[in-house]
């Protein structure tokens, strides 16, 4: 039998499916949560409600959105000729930081992961073709990160795209190899932005 | 306790808990060995690319009192695959190294055959040319780990096939001549036959320069990626994306 009520137990479970929360962490917010008032549970629950209901991917660059087109996307002032693949939408913030870059996103939702079993077709990849082949573009920089899994994307994606008859490159390897360049930091994103080499 | 040293594959990493690594080593010293690398998802500055699968390190890792996990305390990158292009089929030919490793391996047992194996194939395994050290990997680590039947002879009769056709079915241990041959088996051509006995007599090296398309041996591929899945019991992930690669 638990030692827990039947909701509290629910709760728990559902905390330990968030990643980095084991039990006793679970636990420790459960009890949070049941200590905190009415009110800012009711706003918690509602915040992760909406987050599903309000948030979806931009129909051009598949980053998170609230409004379709994303920011980027619908953005008069950003160079629509010029595209940074990342894998993930948080990779975004981190070209952001750097101020340098006025170009617009494509994300792609994972890299290719053998071990895994995602394959290039498991990857948002054909609306990027798509978004290549109206001939809007000039130059597409690929800026998946410096692990096995990122190399292999972005030598499949450059064998892609190149064959759309456009400007390929890659970022520079500033980033330490096996890292993740969420946690780069401006300066070394900035440079590897400007050292990227054409594939 | 005592720091150990060893050289060892980097063969996967899983995330654990906010910033550490899971860590599955095949070190020299004592076979499949899993430890933790704290702080090794955040701050990259102490593993670097040391932890991308397939890297041959030299480690230090330390047992733990009445803890299952080791700890990771450094690696040294002494050959890292991304020091050459990682094409596509190389990624899945290195991710399938990878996960034979992981799942045929057991735990705390040294075993320098397999590593000096490892360290050559990968040595080998570089561009888009996939097809020789994968088929080499998988013939070696199947004998190696004891699976591979005697391939010149039936199982049902001990009669040779040298000279003769031979057949393999998903569910039987051996090869088997026309005449024993279940209903749905598949033919292993007299050629592969003889590349495998081959490759057990030549170092991979020896295998490299010549030209080797998907088609040459992949009867034989197909026999040992039965065989190897009828012992562990499941399907390989890789397998089935190695297949897909045109
Ligand atoms: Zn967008
Ligand atoms: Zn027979």
């Amino acid at each position: 039998m638990s030692k827990f009520a039947e909701p509290m137990v629910r709760l728990i479970d559902e905390l330990k499916k968030l990643p980095g929360i084991g039990s006793k962490t679970a636990q420790r917010l459960a009890f949070h949560i049941l200590r905190s008032s009415d009110d800012d549970a009711e706003a918690l629950a509602a915040a992760v409600r909406d987050v599903k209901a309000s948030l979806r991917l931009c129909t051009i660059c598949n980053n998170i959105t609230d409004v379709d087109l994303c920011v980027y996307c619908s953005s008069a002032t950003r160079n629509q000729r010029l595209i940074c693949v990342v894998e993930e939408p948080t990779n975004i913030a981190a070209i952001e930081k750097t101020k340098h870059f006025n170009g617009v996103y494509h994300v792609l939702h994972g890299s290719i992961s053998p071990l895994h079993g995602v394959g290039p077709e498991q990857l948002r990849i054909s609306n990027l073709i798509r978004r290549v082949e109206g001939g809007q573009v000039d130059e597409v920089i690929l800026a998946t990160n410096p692990t096995v899994e990122g190399e292999a994307t972005a030598t499949y994606l450059s064998g892609q795209l190149r064959r759309a008859g456009l400007k390929v490159t890659r970022i520079a390897m500033g980033i330490p190899v096996g890292s993740d360049i969420e946690y780069a930091d401006e300066i070394t994103m900035l440079k590897s932005i400007e050292g990227r080499r054409e594939l | 306790m005592a720091l150990k040293e060893s050289e060892a594959i980097v063969l996967r990493t899983y995330p654990l808990r906010e910033a550490d690594l899971l860590v599955t080593l095949f070190t020299r010293l004592e076979g499949k060995v899993r430890a933790v690398a704290r702080s090794a998802k955040k701050s990259r500055r102490r593993f670097g690319g040391a932890l991308e699968p397939l890297t041959f390190v030299r480690a230090y890792y330390e047992d733990r009192e009445r803890q299952e996990l080791a700890r990771l305390d450094s690696c040294e990158v002494l050959e890292s695959p991304l020091s050459s292009e990682v094409s596509y089929p190389r990624a899945i030919a290195l991710g399938h190294v990878a996960e034979l490793l992981d799942e045929l391996l057991p735990e705390r047992e040294a075993n320098d055959a397999v590593f000096r194996l490892v360290v050559a194939v990968l040595a080998r395994l570089r561009g888009t040319e996939v097809w020789m050290p994968i088929t080499y990997f998988e013939l070696w680590m199947t004998r190696l780990m004891g699976y591979l039947p005697e391939l010149s002879e039936c199982i049902a009769c001990g009669r040779t096939l040298n000279g003769g056709r031979a057949f393999f079915h998903a569910l039987a241990d051996g090869l088997m001549c026309a005449a024993d041959k279940r209903l749905a088996s598949s033919e292993i051509s007299a050629e592969s036959r003889g590349l495998a006995a081959q490759m057990f007599r030549a170092p991979v090296e020896s295998f490299a320069g010549a030209p080797w398309p998907k088609a040459q041996a992949a009867d034989l591929r197909k026999f040992l990626l039965q065989t190897l899945q009828r012992h562990i019991e499941k399907k390989l992930v890789t397998a089935a994306m190695l297949e897909k690669i045109s």
